[in-house]
Parts: C-alpha cells; sequence; structure tokens
C-alpha cells in the first residue's frame, strides 16, 4: 500500500451566499481510516462530506481522490459511494434491487452482480431480507440495507452521513459497534459526519472537530479528550471544569499557572501563550481525585462538598473551593465512598498531565 | 362540537347529497321510460331506448370519436405537463414565477373565450377544424392541471433520491427515468385520468373547433335541438355510468400507490 493520503483536501472554501460554511480547508485521510467530522450543526462538517461526494462544488481548491483531481466530477463519476442520513432507499425497489443498483449502473455482468450481491449480503446478514421493499424493513434494517448498497460497488472512500440519528438509543450502541467492526474487516476509509461527540469517540481512528468552517482540532480520541487545545473542544466533548486564570511561568513543556492565588501546573496541545497572559485550563471530572488528607499530587486545593448527584455505579460531586469565590469544581466518585462523604473539608488532587491548557 | 352543530351539519351534507344526485337519479330513470315524453308520472318501463342506443350506430362512431381525442389530447398534455413540472419544480431561476403564471392560465380562462381564440388562431394558421384542432385545443386546456398534480407530488421526493442514484453511478438522465419518474407514476395516473374525463366532457372547444363529425356531447346538444327523448337520457346514463367508474378506480388506484411508495 502506498503512503500517499487516499484522499487530500487542499484548501477548499465554500460560501453560500454570505455564509460562510467552509473556510480553507485542508485535510488528508489515509486508506483505511475511520475519520469522524465532529461538530454542531453549520459547521461545514455536512458541507466537506457533500464535497467530497461530488454534491457540492468548492469555491476554491481541491479535491485529490487516489492521486486523481475529482474537484470538478460530477457524483457519478467518483469512486466515492455515500450512506445517506435518511438512507434514501429506493421505495419501489428491494433491498437486493437497491444494493445491485449500484452494481449494473457500474456495467457489471449479471453473474458478476449476483456473486456481488451475495458477498455483500452475507457479510450484512441481509440474505433473508433481499425480497423485501423498504418499506418492510425495520429501522435498524433499512441502515444495513444503505449501508451495502455504498459498499457494494467497492469505493475507495465511503460517506456517511449521521447514518445513526434515526435509530433509538439502545441499537445505536449495538449499529457504531457493528459499523467499526465492518470498517476494520474491510479496510476501507469511512468519513463519517456527526454532531455525536459519543458516536465520535467510540468509533474513529481519528476525529477532526469543526467550529465555523473551520478544524478547531485534529487527533485521536484520547488526544482530544484529554489533552483538547481550545475551549470549544474542551466543552464539546464531553463533560469538563474549566479553570480560568493567569500564566505565571512556563517551564519543562507545563504551563503554570495562576488560579484564585493559588498555583496550578498543566499541559498545552496547542500553541504556548505567553507570561501573564490570561488562560482557560480544562481539567475532566473523573481527572480529580478527592482526597480527606492533602494528597501529593502536582496540584491540590481544599474544598467542601455543597452537591451530590447520585449516578448509579458512581456519584457526582460539586466541590466549593475555599477562597475561590464562587467556583466549584465537579468530580466523580465511587457510590460507596460518595455516601462517606460528609461536610468535613477535604482536598482535590490532580497531576499536571491531565490538565489542558487552552487557547480561546 | 356540540350536538346542534352536529345536526346542522349533517343536514347540510345530506342536503348536498340530494342536490348533486336528485338530478342525475332523474335523468337515469327518464332513459327507461316507455314513453316519447319526459316527465312524471313513468307508467311502464322499457330498455328500448338503450337497444336504440347501442344499435345507432351514428352515437357509436362519436363515441369511439370522442374517446380517441380524449386520448391524444391526455397524451400530449401528460407528456408536455410532466416535463414542464420537472423543469419548473425544485429549482430557482429568472422567471420563473412567470413561466409558471403562463403554464397555468389557460386553466382559469374561460372555455368560451379560449374556444373562440382558437378557432380564430387556428384559421390563421391554417389550421381546418375538426379532429387536430380539437387535440390541440384541449391538450393546451389541460396541461395546467398536469403541471399541477405532477409538481405537487415531485415536491415531496427527498433531494437524497435523486442524490444517491447519481451516487450510485446514474447520470442525470438515468436517474430521472429509473427513480425520479416511477416515483412520479401515481400522479400521472391520476393526471391522465382526469384529462381524460375533462377532454371527454368538453362541449365548448369541441364545438368550436370541430368539423362535420361531432363529439359526444357535441352530438347530444344536437339532438336536444330536435327534442327532448329519453334516448338521450339513456346516452347520457351510459356515459355518466363509464366516467364515473374509471374516475373512481383511478382515484383509489393513485391513493394506494401514494401509500405504498410512502411509507
Amino acid at each position: 500500500m502506498s503512503t500517499a493520503p487516499l484522499v487530500s483536501i487542499e484548501g477548499i472554501s465554500k460560501r453560500f451566499g454570505k455564509t460562510v460554511a467552509l473556510e480553507d480547508m485542508t485535510l488528508d485521510i489515509a486508506h483505511g481510516e475511520f475519520v469522524t467530522f465532529l461538530g454542531p450543526s453549520g459547521c461545514g462538517k455536512s458541507t466537506t462530506l457533500r464535497i467530497l461526494g461530488g454534491f457540492e462544488t468548492a469555491d476554491t481548491g481541491r479535491v485529490i481522490l487516489d492521486g486523481k483531481d475529482v474537484t470538478a466530477l460530477p457524483p457519478e463519476r467518483r469512486a466515492v459511494n455515500m450512506v445517506f442520513q435518511d438512507y434514501a432507499l429506493f421505495p419501489h425497489m428491494t433491498a437486493g434491487q437497491n444494493i445491485a443498483f449500484g452494481l449494473e449502473l457500474k456495467g457489471m455482468d449479471k453473474g458478476g452482480i449476483r456473486s456481488r450481491l451475495e458477498e455483500i449480503m452475507t457479510f450484512l446478514e441481509l440474505t433473508d431480507y433481499a425480497d423485501r421493499y423498504p418499506a418492510q424493513l425495520s429501522g435498524g434494517q433499512r441502515q444495513r440495507v444503505a449501508l451495502a448498497r455504498a459498499l457494494a460497488p467497492d469505493p475507495a472512500l465511503l460517506l456517511l452521513d449521521e447514518p445513526l440519528a434515526a435509530l433509538d438509543a439502545n441499537l445505536r450502541a449495538q449499529v457504531q459497534r457493528e459499523l467499526k467492526s465492518i470498517q476494520r474487516r474491510t479496510h476501507k476509509s469511512f468519513f463519517f459526519v456527526t454532531h455525536d461527540q459519543q458516536e465520535a469517540l467510540a468509533m474513529s481512528d481519528r476525529i477532526v472537530v469543526m467550529n465555523q468552517g473551520r478544524i478547531e482540532q485534529d487527533g485521536t480520541p484520547e488526544q482530544l479528550y484529554f489533552q483538547p487545545a481550545s475551549r470549544f473542544v474542551a466543552e464539546f466533548i464531553g463533560d469538563t471544569n474549566l479553570l480560568e486564570g493567569q500564566v505565571r511561568d512556563l517551564a519543562d513543556g507545563e504551563i503554570v499557572m495562576d488560579w484564585y492565588g493559588r498555583t496550578l501546573r498543566g499541559r498545552s496541545a496547542d500553541a504556548v501563550p505567553s507570561r501573564n497572559a490570561p488562560v482557560t485550563a480544562s481539567i475532566r471530572l473523573e481527572k480529580l481525585g478527592v482526597y480527606t488528607d492533602r494528597p501529593d499530587t502536582d496540584n491540590v486545593v481544599p474544598g467542601r462538598v455543597v452537591g451530590k448527584t447520585f449516578l448509579g455505579s458512581r456519584m457526582l460531586l460539586d466541590v466549593a473551593v475555599d477562597d475561590a469565590g464562587e467556583a466549584t469544581l465537579k468530580a466523580y466518585v465511587d457510590s460507596d465512598h460518595g455516601r462517606s462523604l460528609g461536610d468535613a473539608p477535604l482536598w482535590l488532587g490532580w497531576d499536571a498531565s491531565g490538565m489542558a491548557m487552552l487557547r480561546d | 362540537m356540540n350536538r346542534g352543530n352536529r345536526v346542522l351539519l349533517s343536514c347540510v351534507y345530506w342536503a348536498f347529497v340530494l342536490y348533486v344526485f336528485v338530478p342525475l337519479l332523474l335523468m337515469i330513470l327518464m332513459g327507461f321510460k316507455d314513453s316519447k315524453f319526459i316527465g312524471f308520472p313513468i307508467r311502464s318501463w322499457t330498455l328500448e331506448w338503450y337497444q336504440g342506443v347501442f344499435a345507432d350506430t351514428e352515437v357509436i362512431s362519436t363515441f369511439g370519436y370522442s374517446m380517441a381525442i380524449a386520448a391524444l389530447s391526455t397524451l400530449v398534455s401528460v407528456l408536455v405537463g410532466t416535463w414542464i413540472a420537472v423543469l419548473l419544480e425544485g429549482r430557482r431561476f429568472r422567471g420563473r414565477t412567470i413561466l409558471f403564471g403562463l403554464t397555468i392560465l389557460p386553466a382559469l380562462i374561460p372555455g368560451i373565450i379560449s374556444a373562440i381564440a382558437f378557432r380564430i388562431y387556428a384559421r390563421g394558421l391554417g389550421i381546418e377544424p375538426g379532429m387536430g384542432a380539437i387535440v390541440w385545443a384541449h391538450a393546451v386546456h389541460n396541461v395546467p392541471f398536469v403541471v399541477l398534480v405532477v409538481m405537487a407530488r415531485l415536491s415531496t421526493l427527498p433531494k437524497s433520491q435523486v442524490e444517491a442514484a447519481r451516487d450510485l453511478g446514474a447520470d442525470p438522465l438515468i436517474s430521472f427515468l429509473r427513480i425520479t419518474l416511477p416515483y412520479l407514476i401515481p400522479s400521472i395516473l391520476g393526471a391522465t385520468v382526469f384529462c381524460l374525463l375533462l377532454s371527454f366532457d368538453d362541449f365548448i372547444r369541441s364545438y368550436f373547433l370541430g368539423g362535420y363529425e361531432p363529439t359526444l356531447p357535441v352530438l347530444i346538444f344536437a339532438k336536444l335541438r330536435s327534442g327532448m327523448s329519453p334516448e338521450i337520457n339513456a346516452i347520457a346514463t351510459v356515459a355518466l355510468v363509464l366516467t364515473a367508474v374509471i374516475g373512481i378506480w383511478a382515484e383509489r388506484f393513485t391513493r394506494r400507490q401514494a401509500r405504498e411508495s410512502d411509507a
């Protein structure tokens, strides 16, 4: 396999009237990679997907697919297939006819179509439904037919436009695992678009967080979760504590900040801020340790429990920090541990590696 | 809704039913009367008038002539109307509103005016009165109905359907033929029956643009001038039963198709 990327998006921009949908976006997708575009509605993730599919034309920039410039090619001439949000199954064709549609148009002979159909329907466990019409299938089955139809012509890149949004919560978790395993077994590049951060974390090799037509951060799920580069990413993915303070010192790859007169240490995934500049730090709830005695961690603050929320296996604590105005930090503890905590003073402690200094 | 309102509403409904169906019923009854004079009382019954209708070669051939005109004009209006609907729906271009207005206009012009206009225009163009002229006038008159019905259906076709077809390798023509057209079939069938009935039923355009051969409504009109007779009732009843059966069948078929493809 070549080391050249499967897809190169080179500086594409797109405007709809006065609205900027995409601003000078550049991105590579590797062979066999599961890339998720994550962001709120209107962030440009769907526009990127539609430009890759050929349904929109970029105002500037180029799209290179497998070494070929496909920027100006219509959808039917790209080796890219899409799973639509509403699945877009053809209502007057059976599941089998839907899946065979792309194969027929590729000019495959009857025997070839039959064996490919057999293969893909077995692979996705659809053989029992070949003769049913979309109206006779459940939501999950339709979703699989849509996936089979898009995979059947053997595209270089599969585009998925929030294909799980219409499924109910129980089914969704199961389909997430299936989708990830299908992607692994087919070794295809998946370009997945969603606004659901949990979905993105569960399936992706790589997540690209989009905001207002620009890439906020591009990294593995772990990087994005534990080392968010910006406030937007920290807040969009998971729950977090945000601490606003001032940069006091920069040393050994660590940033030392001042927060209500206390010294806290953290790391930055992105640009290093300058001394004395205001800075926001993000620390995940589960990274905060709750101690009755002063712990030996990089960062320590004293406080008092002011709220408890029982969540089953764990408990969410609201801890008011001493001498920090209205500031409270949220932390997760084991339920048994949480129950034993009273009004007595306690300590919150965490290591520098868990705290991310954000760019705004 | 309170009781008084319900009673009032059902009274209005039944009054409407009587208002529509009593005249038709009377017309049908008179077709079976064993006397030349229309009116009550009916002393004895006969099928003689119906035998007369089916034996009358003029009536039979006129019937065929009207059906041929209906079929031809419908073919033209459905083709042109569907084409215009596809052109207008879902696109934004300069002059779209004007084009749409012009398309709908023929349905709004009073029949007598459009009939006279057609007559003058046909003479100007050197078109002989007769079948061609009638077909032309009926087709123009019926196009707006096709456009409206097909456009309404087309506006409910999700954009992703055509995009999915394109994505899977269909060029615009193939995706129209294999995805859009099948989706439009119920509306096209509905429009077809509606056009057939409109054309079959038309008197004014057929009268002004016809040659020596009358269409069925024109023949009935001609026969009326020589005096009302139960034979006319019999002809009208046959026509009524035929159009009602076709209309009801088409309505049910269209609804079933639409339901299936939406499910």
